[in-house]
C-alpha cells in the first residue's frame, strides 16, 4: 500500500476496533471452538465427552458418503457458476445493445436478486411440484417424467435451475456495468476493425471484461458453495434421503439437525480451510489486477 | 425510427434481424425471471383447496383480500404479536440496522486500512478478510452460546451484531478507496485538513453511489436471514417475516391443509420491500457497483 | 460492598414478591407450525384461564430439529425453556444426557399430581421411559401409521382392506390394478416400514433391550431376513405397479391418494383431521396397518410417532410445580379428547380415550379410532419402544438407502448391509459422546 497516507497513530487504531472486536467475537471465537470441538465427541448438552483425536477427520476421510457429497458440490458449484455467468453475460450484452426499453430489461433481470435464498426455494417447490408444478408439467409434456424428491438427477436439475435463477441479476448487473465503462473510443474502435458481432465481442468485448468475470468467478463460487444453503434445504424438504446435498448442507444436517457436534466441526474446520484457500486465492488474483491496471 | 419507409438494403435487414434476436433473447430471460413470480402471484388469489387440488392455474381467483388479510393481521403465534405487520417491522428493523451498521463499520475500517501506515496493518488485514467467507450456518451453536453470555437474546442488537462479523462491506470499501485518486488527499493535506475532516467531508460524499450499492447489497441480505433470527428470537414480538414464512410453509408437510395462499402471500410481502429497494435505487446501485470495480 | 448487599436484598425481596403475588411464568418450545401451532396456543390459553397461579407461553422453535438444537443451545447457555418438545428420533439424545430434564413421573408425583403410568394408552406408555419403566418424556402428539383406503376403489375391484401383505399381493393390488389403480404409497419408510415393521411383528430393533439398557456396545438389528423379504417385495410390487414411491416428502406420496390415483395410503393416524377436510372426491376409510403371516401369526401393537414434552431441568421448585400443574392439565380427558379431536393425534390416556369413545367420537367417524385401537394391541416383548443415539442420522442413511433400492440404484441386499454398516458406526460414535 503505496498510499500517501496519515499519520496519525491513535485515530487508525480506533477506526479499526469496532471491526476487530466484532469478529473476534463473533467470528474467531466460534471458529476456534469448532476446531477444538472437532478433537471431540461430545454429548450436546454437555455433559459427556471424549477425547478422540483426529477421528473425526479420519471418519470423513473414510466415508464414502462424504466423498460423493464432496463430489457432487464440485459438479453442483461448476454447473452453478457456468449457467449463472454465461446467461447473465449473454442477457447483458443484449441488454447493452438494445436501446429500447433498456431500463425496462434491467428491472425486470434484476429484481430477482432480492429474492430471499429459502423463499427461491419455496417457489422452487411450486414450480416443480410432483402432481401439478408447471414446470413439471413442462418437463413431461416433452417426455421427461420430472421427479422431484425421487430422481437424484432431476432433483438436482432443480437445485442449479433455482440456484441459477436467483444468481443471474447479481452476475447482470455486474456484467452490464462493466459492459457500460467500455470507452465509446474503444467500441467504435472495434466497429471499424471487426465486423462481425461475435468476432467483435471474443476479440474486444470479451477481455475487456475479464476483470470482471475473475472477480464474479470467486463471488459465484462462494454463492454456489454456501448461499445456496436455503434453496437446498427448501428443496429437500428438510429431508435430504437420497438427494443430492452439498458440504455446508451436510454440516448442517451432522450438526445443527442430528446434534453431533464433533463430527460436524470437523467438516467446518475442512470448510474454513477451503474457504481460507479461495480467499487467499481471490487476494492474489485481484491484488495483482489493481496492479496492473 | 424514420429509416421505416426507406428502401430496405440488405446490411439494414441484418441488423434490425439481430436487434429483433436481442429483445427476444431479453423477453425470455425477463419471463424466465418473472414467471415464477406470476406463477405465486396466482395461488394467492384461490382457495388452498383448489391450490392443492389443481396447482397454479390461468385465471385469477378472488380470494386476494381474503389472504392478505390473513397474512396481514392473522397472528400466527400465541401472544397474537406476530401478524404480518409486526413481522415487516423486524425485519425492517433488522435490514436497516445490519445495512447501517456494515457500512459505518466498514467505511471505518477500510479508511484505516487504506490512509494509515499501521505498523499491525498486514495482521488486521487478513484478519478482517479471512471472514469474508464462513458463513454463519457453520459456525452457529458456538455464535449463539456468545450472544447468550452477552445477554443480546430477543434483542435487536443480538439479531444485528452478531451477523454484521463478516468483512464484506470492509472489502468493498477498500477497493473502492484504492480507487480513489491520490492527488485528493494530497491536495487534502496541503490544504492542511485532518484525517477527520477529509473523511467527513471529502471521503464520505465521494462514496455516496458505493454507499447506497452497498446499502441494497446488506438490506437485501440482512432481510433475508432466517437461521440466525429463528435461533436468537424467542419472543413472538420480534420474529421477522422470513421466518414467519417457515412457520406457515412447514405446514406444507403436515397433516392438516397447507395454507398456500396466507404462505404465498407471506412470500410476496416478503419480497416486495427489498425488491422496491433494489428498483428504486438501481441506478445508484449500478453505478456504485462500477466504481468500485474500477 | 454495601451496593452490592442492598441489591442482593433488593433481588430477594423480588423474587419473594414475585412468588407471593404474581403468577410463575413458564415456557414452552414447541414445533407445531400452521393449524396445529393454534391448537398448541388454544391449549395454553385455556391452562392460563382455567388457575391464577401459572402462566405458560408457548413459543414456535421451527421443525422438530431447529427446536431441539435451539433446546440443546439454550440448555448450554442456563436459558432453557420450561418445557421442550422433542421427537421420536430425538428422545435418545435428550434421555440419555442426564441431568439436562426433570423426569416427569418425578416431576409429577413431588408436585403432587397422581401418577400411574397404567393411567396411558399401553402403546404410549414406555416410548419415552428409561430401562426401569419410568416415564421421563411425556407423550404429547402421538400417532401410529395406519392403512388410509379409497372405498369406491375398493368396491369398484371387488375387494377389501387387506389384513395382511400376503393378501395385498396376491388378492388386493391385482384387482386394484386391474380397476385402473396404483395399489398402495407410503409417507415414511422408516417408521412405517422399518420401526414399526419391527414393532408389528414382534422382531428386535436393537441389542441391549432395543437399545433402553445403555449406549455401549448397542448395535442396530436392521438387516435381518424378515424385513430383506419385505423390501424385496415391495421393490416387486413396485416393477409390478402395486406401488409408487414419490420420494422422501411426506405430502408428495399422500397427494396421488387424495386425487384418486392411488387406492391405499400408508400414513398417520394423525393426517386423518385434514384428510376429512380436505373434501376429497371418495369416501374413504382406515384399518390397521397389514403384517406378514410368514412373519409372525400374532401380530402385536406399534411404535408411536410424534413427539413427547420434556420437563427441563435447571429451573426453581415455583417453576417446577407449574410446569407440573400444565402437564397435569395436558393430560386430563378433556384436553386429551379436544386435542384428538382437533388435530387427529390419539389421545395418550385411557380416561380420554373413554371419554371420546362415550361422546360418540368413533361412532360419528369410525377411522379415527384406528390409530388407538391399533395401539391398544397385544404388546410383545419388542414392543415398547427404541432408544438409538444419533437416530436423526440414522435415519437418513435408511432414507437414503431406501430411496436408492427404490430407483433401482442399488440391491436390497446391498442396502441393508450399508444401513447396518453405517448406523452401529453412528451408534459407536454416540455411545464416546455418552462418557
Amino acid at each position: 500500500m503505496k498510499r500517501a497516507g496519515f499519520s496519525t497513530r491513535w485515530l487508525p487504531i480506533l477506526l479499526l476496533v469496532p471491526q476487530l472486536a466484532i469478529i473476534a467475537i463473533f467470528f474467531y471465537w466460534p471458529a476456534v471452538h469448532a476446531v477444538q470441538s472437532s478433537f471431540y465427541l461430545q454429548d450436546p448438552f454437555g455433559f459427556g465427552s471424549t477425547y478422540v483425536g483426529v477421528d473425526n477427520y479420519a471418519d470423513l476421510a473414510n466415508s464414502g458418503e462424504y466423498l460423493k457429497i464432496a463430489r457432487f458440490t464440485l459438479i453442483f458449484t461448476v454447473l452453478v457458476t457456468f449457467f449463472s455467468l454465461g446467461l447473465a453475460l449473454l442477457l447483458a450484452v443484449k441488454a447493452d445493445n438494445v436501446i429500447r426499453g433498456a431500463r425496462s430489461y434491467r428491472t425486470l433481470l434484476m429484481w430477482v436478486y432480492a429474492v430471499a435464498p429459502p423463499v427461491a426455494g419455496f417457489i422452487g417447490l411450486i414450480m416443480f411440484n410432483q402432481s401439478w408444478g408447471p414446470l413439471t408439467e413442462l418437463a413431461r409434456s416433452v417426455g421427461w417424467d420430472f421427479k422431484l424428491g425421487v430422481n437424484f438427477n432431476d432433483t438436482a436439475t432443480a437445485m442449479v435451475l433455482v440456484s441459477v435463477w436467483k444468481q443471474v441479476p447479481v452476475n447482470f448487473i455486474f456484467f452490464l456495468s462493466g459492459l457500460q465503462s467500455i470507452p465509446k473510443a474503444v467500441r467504435e474502435a472495434a466497429l471499424i476493425d471487426n465486423r462481425s458481432a461475435t468476432g467483435r465481442f471474443w476479440d474486444v468485448t470479451f477481455p475487456l471484461l475479464a476483470p470482471t468475470g475473475f472477480f464474479l468467478l470467486i463471488i459465484n463460487i462462494t454463492y454456489a458453495l454456501f448461499d445456496t444453503f436455503g434453496i437446498i434445504d427448501t428443496l429437500v424438504k428438510g429431508e435430504p434421503g437420497n438427494n443430492p446435498m452439498t458440504l455446508v448442507y451436510k454440516v448442517y444436517v451432522d450438526g445443527f439437525r442430528g446434534n453431533d457436534l464433533g463430527g460436524s466441526s470437523a467438516q467446518s474446520v475442512v470448510l474454513m480451510v477451503l474457504v481460507l484457500a479461495l480467499t487467499v486465492f481471490q487476494f492474489r488474483l485481484i491484488e495483482r489486477r489493481i496492479h496492473y491496471t | 425510427m424514420t429509416d421505416m419507409t426507406q428502401p430496405v438494403t440488405p446490411r439494414k435487414t441484418r441488423i434490425r434481424w439481430s436487434a429483433l434476436a436481442d429483445h427476444a433473447v431479453l423477453i425470455l430471460g425477463s419471463l424466465f425471471m418473472l414467471i415464477p413470480l406470476l406463477v405465486v402471484l396466482q395461488t394467492t388469489t384461490t382457495t388452498d383447496i383448489d391450490t392443492i387440488k389443481h396447482g397454479p392455474q390461468l385465471v385469477l381467483g378472488d380470494q386476494f383480500g381474503e389472504n392478505l388479510n390473513k397474512a396481514m393481521f392473522k397472528a400466527s403465534g400465541f401472544s397474537g404479536e406476530n401478524t404480518g405487520t409486526s413481522m415487516l417491522m423486524n425485519s425492517m428493523i433488522l435490514g436497516l440496522g445490519f445495512a447501517l451498521g456494515k457500512i459505518v463499520i466498514g467505511m471505518m475500517a477500510a479508511y484505516a486500512l487504506v490512509y494509515f501506515r499501521l505498523r499491525f496493518a498486514t495482521l488486521a488485514f487478513w484478519l478482517i478478510f479471512t471472514t469474508l467467507l464462513l458463513p454463519l450456518e457453520v459456525r452457529i451453536l458456538p455464535s449463539y452460546e456468545i450472544a447468550q453470555k452477552m445477554g443480546l437474546l430477543n434483542t435487536y442488537t443480538g439479531l444485528i451484531v452478531p451477523l454484521i462479523a463478516s468483512a464484506t462491506a470492509t472489502f468493498f470499501f477498500r477497493q473502492y478507496f484504492r480507487s480513489v485518486p491520490e492527488e485528493l488527499v494530497e491536495a487534502a493535506r496541503i490544504d492542511g485538513a485532518g484525517p477527520i475532516k477529509f473523511f467527513v467531508d471529502i471521503l464520505v460524499p465521494l462514496s455516496q453511489t458505493m454507499i447506497a450499492a452497498m446499502f441494497i447489497i446488506m438490506f437485501v441480505f440482512g432481510w433475508n436471514q432466517y437461521l440466525w433470527p429463528t435461533m436468537i428470537t424467542t419472543e413472538e414480538s420480534m420474529y421477522t417475516l422470513v421466518r414467519g414464512i417457515k412457520q406457515i410453509t412447514q405446514d406444507l408437510e403436515g397433516t392438516n391443509i397447507p395454507e398456500y395462499g396466507r404462505a404465498n402471500m407471506l412470500a410476496l410481502i416478503a419480497i416486495l420491500p427489498p425488491v422496491a429497494v433494489v428498483i428504486f435505487f438501481q441506478s445508484w446501485f449500478v453505478k456504485g457497483l462500477t466504481e468500485s470495480d474500477k | 460492598m454495601n451496593k452490592f448487599k442492598i441489591t442482593t436484598v433488593a433481588a430477594a425481596f423480588a423474587m419473594t414478591a414475585n412468588v407471593a403475588y404474581a403468577e410463575v411464568e413458564i415456557s414452552w418450545w414447541h414445533a407445531m407450525g400452521g393449524a396445529l401451532g393454534e391448537t398448541v396456543n388454544q391449549i395454553a390459553e385455556d391452562f392460563n384461564a382455567s388457575q391464577d397461579d401459572y402462566k405458560i407461553t408457548p413459543v414456535f422453535k421451527g421443525t422438530y430439529e431447529e427446536t431441539l438444537t435451539a433446546g440443546i443451545a439454550a440448555f448450554r447457555a442456563g436459558e432453557q425453556p420450561n418445557v421442550l418438545q422433542v421427537f421420536d428420533a430425538g428422545a435418545a439424545t435428550v434421555i440419555g444426557a442426564k441431568g439436562a430434564t426433570v423426569p416427569v413421573q418425578d416431576l409429577l408425583i413431588d408436585n403432587g399430581v397422581n401418577f400411574d403410568i397404567n393411567d396411558y394408552i399401553s402403546g404410549v406408555r414406555y416410548f419415552y421411559a428409561d430401562s426401569d419403566d419410568k416415564m421421563i418424556g411425556m407423550p404429547f402428539n402421538s400417532s401410529s401409521p395406519i392403512l388410509y383406503y379409497n372405498m369406491q376403489a375398493m368396491e369398484k375391484a371387488g375387494v377389501t382392506a387387506p389384513k395382511t401383505w400376503e393378501e395385498f399381493q396376491t388378492v388386493t393390488a391385482p384387482a386394484l390394478k386391474a380397476a385402473g389403480y396404483t395399489a398402495l404409497s407410503q409417507s415414511h419408510l422408516p417408521w412405517i416400514f422399518t420401526e414399526n415393521f419391527m414393532s408389528r411383528h414382534d422382531l428386535p430393533f436393537a441389542t441391549n433391550n432395543n437399545g433402553y439398557d445403555g449406549t455401549d456396545g448397542t448395535k442396530i438389528l436392521v438387516n435381518n431376513d424378515a424385513i430383506k423379504a419385505h423390501f424385496t417385495a415391495v421393490t416387486e410390487w413396485q416393477e409390478n405397479g402395486y406401488f409408487e414411491w414419490f420420494g422422501t416428502g411426506w405430502g408428495d406420496n399422500q397427494t396421488p391418494f387424495e386425487e384418486g390415483k392411488v387406492a391405499i395410503w400408508l400414513g398417520s393416524s394423525g393426517s386423518f383431521g385434514g384428510l376429512s377436510k380436505k373434501d376429497l372426491p371418495f369416501d374413504f376409510s382406515a384399518t390397521l396397518l397389514p403384517y406378514w403371516e410368514a412373519v409372525t401369526t400374532e401380530p402385536k401393537q406399534t411404535f408411536i410417532g410424534g413427539a413427547s414434552l420434556f420437563a427441563m431441568a435447571g429451573h426453581d421448585a415455583a417453576d417446577n410445580a407449574a410446569t407440573a400443574a400444565f402437564f397435569k392439565f395436558l393430560t386430563s380427558p378433556e384436553v386429551q379428547y379436544f386435542w384428538h379431536k382437533e388435530t387427529g393425534y390419539v389421545p395418550v390416556t385411557e380416561a380420554a380415550y373413554d371419554m371420546a369413545t362415550k361422546d360418540g367420537h368413533y361412532d360419528r367417524l369410525p377411522a379415527a379410532e384406528v390409530g388407538i385401537q391399533q395401539l391398544s394391541l397385544p404388546a410383545g416383548e419388542n414392543t415398547k419402544g427404541y432408544r438409538m443415539g444419533f437416530y436423526v442420522q440414522i435415519r437418513d442413511v435408511m432414507n437414503r438407502e431406501y430411496g436408492r433400492i427404490l430407483t433401482g440404484e442399488t440391491s436390497v441386499e446391498d442396502a441393508f448391509a450399508a444401513i447396518e454398516t453405517e448406523a452401529n458406526a453412528l451408534l459407536a460414535r454416540f455411545a464416546k459422546t455418552q462418557n
